[in-house]
């Protein structure tokens, strides 16, 4: 939103201000500003010049050669316009005029005849569309003279606000509102624009009635008629303020009620009175399929939802958002009524979003705006139509409905409650004079206070005490508000046991296993899924996605995941990657009716050429990550079927934490290396890490060093090929508990002299008992036992 | 006799100092010294001679064995000296190279930058008493807007463009859902923060993201005042920055907080003069903060006569980006570790 310093200068004395300081402090203390524009600097060295002569350009047919007169000098400029003549007087931007940054006049050549300076169109000079040729001005305007003297109300300087710093205040919409602020800020005298004892001359009666039948959507509605109207072009004071706020003049009636709107915040709209069939103006909420063509010449179906104003055939407003075609003025018109009114900010929001017309009006009702204004504004449009058309005369009273008048807002609170709040001093003489300037009431005496609230804060704004203490904060200013170190206990925090184990789950994968943390968004899409072959529709879904790539949330970490392996793979010949976050499984429901969400880490191994099964690498960062947490009762089990489409069948492993599973650790199948064109193998981990958090820890104990003589015993055995290696250990360990101390398998061997299908397994058993040295005899009756239970499993010794 | 003795010293030396081995020496000092050895066969049949030869010739040959022990041992010793050459020579290194056969280092895993941030961002808080919140990404409509004075219709959720989800719940699109949450969970007073992952219904661009982290802080104890908010804005950022940083607090509106605040800091690239990143201003826009609106204590089952509170919420992202001058939001989320690998 744009504020005109001219048009605030009608409310606060501005004299002796920097735009840009008046901006900072209004950032400090009121709304964000985002910049102070100077608006047609350029006629400050436009002037008025005449023309002593004209004569064609000897080189080019178009162009004239013009000799002027600028009061102090003589000078010579080429100009390409048709309609000048000799003695005209006309407007020159002298050299070193600037027209924005992108263009300066300059002392130059045209086609080989010199030129100082540049004769201005009105559109060149910003002052209105009209680019027909240059201007000509009148012919007793004194030679030298700037455009900026002539056209002082062009010569704008304007602050912008960031609309989304005042959604909550209603009044910041207007300059009125601001205007107040600055004369609060710098202790300035702030004069209303409206003179309330203008209706002491309106007429007793009406030609019209006003009914609201919906006082929920619509809670006040105020008509004036006024009639000798003629409808014309504003004057250029008018032209310029409306330009200045943004929005392009149309006629003076058009002009006027936007000029209202932005001066003191009501949106007004004004109906030709002889278009209105019948007599009274209803307001009312719209029938189903009503149809209303607003202004812009669109139609609309409207919804019983919508507030409208209607006549006595049908809506000729879509109330607080836009007039109907049916009731519009135009160069005709010679009697209107004027409509300030009050709407529901949230049917006036819901309208506005269906029919997609955030409109200025329906910007600022959504905002909640008092009631009071109407009357206001109306007074306030009636006035300007009385100086702008001679002649015009109010043909009414005000028909003011207003079938629940709003109550005044007071609050009861302190100066010790404001001062504790603010954490600082202030006394109560400056708090006092903060809230008179803010225009509130005070009542109250011993540090209490009865507030008073001005309506146009009442609506939504200020109803609390702690609503005070910003209000004597943010003019006092918070920089002068020195910092506390508050007086609390001290004790250490309760922990977090989850984020604790998250936290501890990425130091081991980054630190000790060497893995880059990854974040991947939350969202998958169908394409992902069909391309991993497991797209059984199970995410929940988002109603308004962004992209068909990102319509619902993901149920496992592994696809991104999958993803980053595809992109890294064409950089990198070798990474490990892991992401900790949340999946979202929408069968299983928490308390609060919403999708559990369950955190799992996953990781995966890389290598563009590996010389060993990378699913080794996977498996022992897994194995370690639970081996350091510390989670006991796991265990890890071949897994062969009811695998996830993108694990390969032969290289899977399962975690179970007791009974549950927790985990998978799998290579890449190759059909989704081929689906990603992955080149090389991948493996990856996928735990579900609510199971481990939720798992019995066991704690870390000394075991005492061996004291006693461990004995290895070496042996090879011959198995099948798809035997795993895990069911020959268990035999051996079986064999005699108390005997086998540790059993590994030191290597497998496959191929010649091994026939095919069979492999050999190397394996070192070492014997050992606690309390003793073990003897030859208990020695040879152990392996005989281990041998022989090999034997009896179908595991024959090489 | 004699001249045989000294047929055998000229073939030891001769042999000891052509002996390429370690080993080979030690076969020759057997073969000459050794107990059946050529000298100590000669000195064998000394009997055989008569006492004054044979004190001659056993003090020749004690001499000569004295003399080839140590032309031996400096072989030795020789032999040693280029074994170890040899090794050193085999064992060079192209100490250039980062690994074996290659100039790509060993890679050591990281963090995630939002990782680390948020754990010093933790550590700062935890140090001061606040506990860690945690609250879900799909949260319902109570938790982030109601809750926190946001009611159906009310203006300020146009500035919080929301994903709603299939079973009529949203994408939580700031970490202030969890401040009610919280209240539910602990009697006052308490100190917390939850950092964590929020989303906004937002087109993706170098400066606007989707998905992205912030943290929320919460204190609520009895007076709670301005005063102590800019006390820990203040300790936060000189944390986090390293230095003292100047702030500045103005009116910034929230439905949740009352008196609400944006908090800046003094552009840290051009120290508060003004630069295109700050757009002249010598400012850049934080966090916004406030003391906790009675309404939402109200909700959390606070009575706000008693208790009083300060909120603020800090988003990583940008922060991060601050601090390493990183142009464009998206990379949090890309994946790529030739970024990662850069913190
Ligand atoms: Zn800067």
């Amino acid at each position: 939103m744009w504020l005109s310093f001219n048009i605030l200068s009608r409310m606060v004395d501005l004299s002796g201000l920097d735009p840009d300081e008046v901006a900072l402090r209004l950032t400090m203390s009121t709304a964000e500003t985002e910049g102070v524009e100077r608006m047609n600097a350029h006629l400050d060295t436009i002037i008025a010049v005449k023309l002593l002569d004209v004569r064609p350009h000897p080189n080019a047919d178009k162009l004239t050669l013009c000799d002027v007169d600028t009061g102090s000098e003589k000078l010579r400029v080429v100009c390409g316009a048709p309609n000048h003549k000799k003695g005209d007087i006309v407007a020159l931007a002298t050299v070193g005029t600037q027209f924005g940054v992108e263009f300066t006049v300059k002392k130059t050549k045209i086609r080989g005849e010199d030129s100082s300076g540049m004769l201005c169109s009105e559109k060149e000079m910003g002052l209105s569309d009209d680019h027909s040729g240059i201007m000509i001005l009148p012919v007793d305007t004194k030679l030298g003279a700037t455009m900026s003297g002539l056209f002082p109300s062009w010569r704008d300087t304007r602050i912008e606000i960031d609309n989304k710093s005042i959604t909550h205040r209603p009044d910041l919409w207007s300059h009125s509102g601001f205007a107040r602020e600055i004369a609060s800020l710098y202790g300035r005298a702030y004069t209303s624009p409206v003179d309330m004892s203008i209706p002491k001359s309106f007429p007793a009666g009406a030609s019209f009635d006003v009914r609201i039948d919906s006082p929920d959507g619509a809670p006040r509605y105020c008509g004036l008629s006024v009639k000798n109207i003629k409808i014309a072009e504003s004057p250029e004071w008018l032209k310029a303020a409306v330009s200045a706020v943004g929005m392009r003049p149309i006629n003076n009636i058009v002009d006027i009620t936007n000029y209202v709107m932005v001066e003191i915040g009501q949106p007004m709209h004004a109906f030709d009175r002889a278009k209105l069939r019948g007599d009274t103006i209803i307001v009312r909420m719209a029938a189903k399929d009503e149809n209303l063509t607003t202004l812009d010449g669109e139609e609309h179906r409207l919804s019983t939802e919508d507030v409208v104003i209607a006549d006595r055939d049908g809506a000729v407003a879509l109330a607080g958002v836009m007039g109907g075609g049916n009731s519009e003025i135009d160069d005709a018109t010679t009697e209107i009524v004027l409509e300030a009114a009050n709407f529901n900010p949230v049917n006036i929001r819901k309208s506005a979003a269906r029919y997609a017309l955030r409109t200025e009006a329906a910007i600022r009702f959504e905002k909640s705006l008092a009631p009071g204004l109407c009357e206001a504004a109306i007074i306030r449009s009636f006035d300007l139509i009385r100086q702008i058309i001679p002649g015009a005369e109010a043909s009414s009273r005000i028909v003011d409905a207003y079938p629940v008048i709003a109550k005044p807002v007071r609050v009861s609170t302190s100066m010790d409650f404001i001062r504790k709040k603010l954490g600082h001093p202030v006394d109560d003489k400056r708090i006092a004079e903060i809230l008179s300037s803010l225009d509130f009431e005070l009542k109250g005496d011993a540090g209490a206070l009865d507030i008073g609230v001005p309506g146009y804060r009442a609506t939504r704004d200020i109803s609390i005490p702690d609503d005070i203490v910003e209000e004597v904060g943010r003019i006092y200013g918070y920089d002068n508000i020195p910092p506390k170190a508050p007086m609390v206990p001290c004790a250490p925090p309760p922990a977090n046991e989850k984020r604790a184990m998250e936290r501890r789950v990425k130091q081991i994968l980054s630190r000790n296993h060497n893995l880059i943390e990854v974040s991947n968004y939350s969202f998958v899409g169908e394409d992902l899924l069909n391309r991993l072959k497991m797209n059984g529709d199970r995410e929940l879904r988002l109603r308004n996605p962004l992209s068909q790539e990102q319509d619902r949330l993901r149920r496992s970490l592994v696809p991104n995941l999958i993803k980053n392996i595809e992109l890294n793979q064409r950089y990198n010949d070798a990474f490990r990657i892991y992401e900790l976050g949340r999946v979202y499984l929408k069968e299983k429901r928490t308390d609060t009716a919403l999708a559990v969400e369950n955190t799992r880490v996953t990781g995966a191994v890389y290598r563009k050429k590996a010389d060993s099964p990378l699913f080794y690498e996977a498996r022992a960062i897994a194995a370690d990550l639970l081996g350091q947490i510390g989670v006991s009762g796991v265990r890890l089990l071949p897994a062969e079927k009811n695998l996830p489409p993108y694990a390969h069948p032969g290289r899977s492993l399962e975690i179970l934490i007791g009974k549950d599973r927790a985990g998978l650790v799998f290579e890449l199948h190759p059909a989704a290396r081929e689906a990603f064109d992955i080149r090389g193998p991948a493996a990856l981990f996928d735990l579900d890490l609510d199971a481990v958090i939720a798992a019995k820890k066991t704690g870390r104990a000394f075991t005492e060093l061996p004291r006693f003589p461990e004995v290895p015993f070496e042996l090879s055995v011959l198995a099948d090929r798809f035997t795993y290696a895990a069911d020959i250990m268990e035999t051996i360990r079986k064999s005699s508990r108390e005997l086998v101390r540790t059993a590994d398998v030191v290597s497998v061997y496959e191929g010649d002299p091994v026939p095919a299908g069979k492999k050999s397994v190397s394996i070192r058993v070492v014997f050992a008992a606690a309390d003793r040295t073990l003897g030859p005899d208990e020695i040879e009756k152990a392996q005989k036992k281990v041998i022989g239970d090999l034997d009896a499993k179908g595991f024959k010794l090489r | 006799m004699e001249q045989k003795l000294e047929a055998i010293r000229a073939a030891a030396t001769q042999a000891i100092s052509s002996a390429p081995s370690i080993d080979e020496l030690e076969s020759i000092r057997v073969k000459v010294l050794g107990r059946k050895g050529e000298l100590t066969a000669i000195l064998r049949t000394l009997g055989e001679l008569s006492p004054e030869e044979r004190s001659r010739v056993g003090q020749k040959s004690n001499q000569i064995k004295a003399e080839l022990e140590a032309v031996l041992e400096s072989r030795k010793a020789d032999l040693l000296d280029s074994r170890i050459n040899e090794t050193l020579k085999e064992e060079w290194l192209d100490v250039t190279l980062a690994s074996a056969g290659a100039s790509r280092a060993f890679e050591p895993g990281r963090l995630h930058p939002l990782s680390q941030i948020q754990y010093e961002i933790e550590n700062i808080f935890t140090s001061m008493g606040f506990t860690v919140l945690d609250g879900p990404e799909v949260e319902t409509d109570y938790y982030n807007f109601e809750a926190l004075n946001i009611p159906a219709h009310h203006p300020a959720r146009d500035m919080q463009d929301t994903f709603w989800t299939e079973d009529g719940n949203l994408l939580r699109t700031h970490t202030s859902a969890i401040q009610v949450r919280g209240m539910e969970r602990l009697k006052p007073p308490f100190r917390v923060i939850g950092p964590g992952r929020v989303f906004r219904y937002e087109a993706t661009d170098a400066s606007h993201e989707n998905t992205f982290y912030q943290v929320e802080g919460m204190m609520v104890d009895r007076d709670i005042s301005v005063a102590d908010l800019i006390y820990f804005m203040k300790v936060l950022l000189k944390e986090i920055f390293g230095r003292e940083v100047a702030i500045r607090l103005r009116p910034g509106y929230f439905p949740f907080v009352e008196p609400g605040f944006e908090l800046d800091i003094h552009c840290l690239i051009c120290d508060g003069k003004g630069c295109s990143v700050c757009k002249q201003s010598g400012w850049v826009e934080l966090l916004p903060c406030g003391l906790v609106h009675p309404n939402v204590l109200r909700y959390g089952k606070i009575d706000p006569d008693k208790w009083s509170g300060f909120a603020f919420g800090l988003g990583m992202n940008r922060l991060i980006m601050m601090r390493y001058g990183i142009n464009d939001i998206r990379h949090f989320q890309s994946g790529d570790i030739r970024f990662l690998r850069q913190f």
